[in-house]
């Protein structure tokens, strides 16, 4: 059964979508006990960002899963169930071997992924992680499996509000969806006379292989401070400074 | 099977319901039966608003009359439209003792042999659509516990009547969003490629992109694949 903070939360969640959607991802932490919350999304299994991050650590976490195309959120809208890692220090069996380190160094010590489905549609994943080792309680994870159902009704009802062939404002605007990341995407296919997919992927292998946030490595493809050589390492850079920047 | 294990299996079977095709009446019905197996009570049914403002039975417990007819005649009096203007739940543990709250309601249900009723709001985002009406032939009232179970199916209730419309919609929509969140994807691209073919900041592409479509009356999200595609050349762009 919901727990009566997930009743008072359902209860009190204003008439306006964009506010209803807003109030429970910010209330859904609280409710769960946990340290944060965020929303992947997802649709016909491609990666398209965060939805809404409710801190920093959060916000990494996406991030993180953007990039190594690996984590809690991805296994959830794969598997279609909750994916529960209790203690990422020390799990019973090591997964994500590219984001658990990552994670880690930002600070997180348990990390639970919901997936986000209506019925058939899948949409992405809610985040949730703890900043200290820790299971959750049969009814934590409860509240959290129907939080994340009210959430992708949500989120569903705002985009069937949405002008034709547009993203609703709502599900865009506070999400990060890597943006800078697809011009960068553009910037190297010019470059180097490859298509934008293959240069996200490259740009994806240059991010793990330096151990430089993808992030990092768009903004200076986009400021010219970094330049793909075919390969995957910098051809070269536009001078000494940057050169050391980026590649030390 | 023990109330506890029954309690919930009530919510995951509601729960479930939710996310499949779902036959609204067929679950709330199921809904007011299965507060009759699970709490100590005699009849249940649902009643939501109607665009008169009236209420308006959708599901009950039991097809038999006198159980319908506590329904009906609460169209505009009763424990029902009391909570569903309030929006809080309606306790009356002797009916017996309410003569004057509702004259034409409470004499009915005592001859139905009723002697308390609770009504619990549907209740959604703020908003009151109906609610759920509990009769039972004792006087009392319910333990807490079994108030709070009860309004939690009612909180479920609810959430299946305002997204079954989503559900009918969500195939589209998702098509939607995803081809939308796709065109975002190739615009971001294409304002990478002008960008660089032009020898120009992302910003400037963007309005190069943006006037071009706007000029020849297409959509942004066209001219961007045709970017991506080769098929158009960010040189062949007007200039801004």
């Amino acid at each position: 059964m919901a727990s009566k903070q997930l009743r008072d939360l359902v209860a009190t969640l204003p008439n306006d979508g964009d506010l209803a959607l807003r109030g429970l991802t910010a209330g859904c932490a609280e409710v769960v006990g946990v340290t944060g919350s965020g929303i992947m999304l997802m649709t016909d299994d491609v990666q398209r960002g965060s939805l809404r991050t409710s801190d920093d650590v959060s916000a990494t976490i996406e991030d993180l899963q953007f990039e190594f195309e690996e984590g809690p959120c991805v296994d959830a809208y794969h598997q279609q169930h909750a994916i529960l890692e209790p203690d990422l220090e020390a799990p019973k069996s090591p997964r994500w071997s590219a984001f658990t380190p990552a994670a880690l160094t930002a600070g997180v010590r348990a990390i639970f992924g919901f997936p986000l489905t209506v019925g058939e549609i899948r949409l992405g994943s809610l985040n949730l992680y703890r900043d200290e080792p820790g299971a959750l309680r049969g009814e934590q994870e409860a509240d959290a499996l129907r939080v994340a159902d009210l959430i992708a009704i949500e989120m569903l009802s705002l985009q069937a509000e949405a002008e034709s062939g547009e993203v609703a404002a709502a599900l865009s605007s506070d999400g990060d969806l890597q943006d800078r990341v697809h011009q960068a995407c553009g910037i190297v296919a010019v470059q180097l006379e490859i298509r934008p997919d293959r240069a996200l992927r490259m740009l994806r292998a240059y991010s793990v292989g330096t151990g430089k946030r993808l992030r990092a490595v768009a903004d200076a493809v986009v400021d010219h401070t970094l330049r793909l050589g075919l390969s995957g390492t910098p051809s070269r850079a536009h001078d000494d400074e940057t050169r050391s920047d980026h590649e030390s | 099977m023990s109330r506890e294990a029954l309690l919930n299996k009530t919510f995951v079977e509601l729960a479930d319901t939710l996310v499949e095709d779902f036959d609204i009446v067929e679950l709330l019905t199921n809904l007011a039966g299965r507060c009759v197996e699970v709490f100590d009570v005699d009849a249940a049914g649902l009643m939501l608003v109607a665009p008169s403002g009236d209420l308006r039975v959708i599901a009950s417990s039991s097809p038999a009359m006198h159980v319908l007819e506590m329904f009906e005649i609460q169209a505009q009096q009763g424990p029902c439209p009391d909570c569903y203007r309030t929006g809080l739940p309606v306790h009356v543990a002797r009916l017996a003792g309410e003569p004057d709250r509702w004259p034409t309601f409470a004499p009915e249900a005592i001859a139905a042999g009723f002697g308390s009723v609770i009504a619990l709001p549907l209740r959604r985002r703020g908003s009151t659509i109906g609610a759920l009406n509990l009769f039972r032939h004792a006087e009392g009232d319910l333990p807490d516990d079994d108030i709070a179970a009860a309004q939690a199916f009612a909180d479920i209730a609810t959430i299946g009547l305002l997204n079954r419309k989503v559900a009918d919609d969500a195939a589209t929509v998702n098509k939607q969003l995803n081809e939308a969140l796709t065109s975002r994807v190739v615009i971001e691209q294409a304002k990478g490629m002008v960008a660089e073919r032009t020898e120009t900041s992302v910003d400037l592409a963007f309005d190069r992109l943006r006037k071009h479509a706007r000029r020849r009356n297409r959509l942004l999200a066209d001219v961007a694949r045709e970017i991506v595609d080769g098929t158009l050349s960010p040189l062949e762009l007007d200039a801004v």
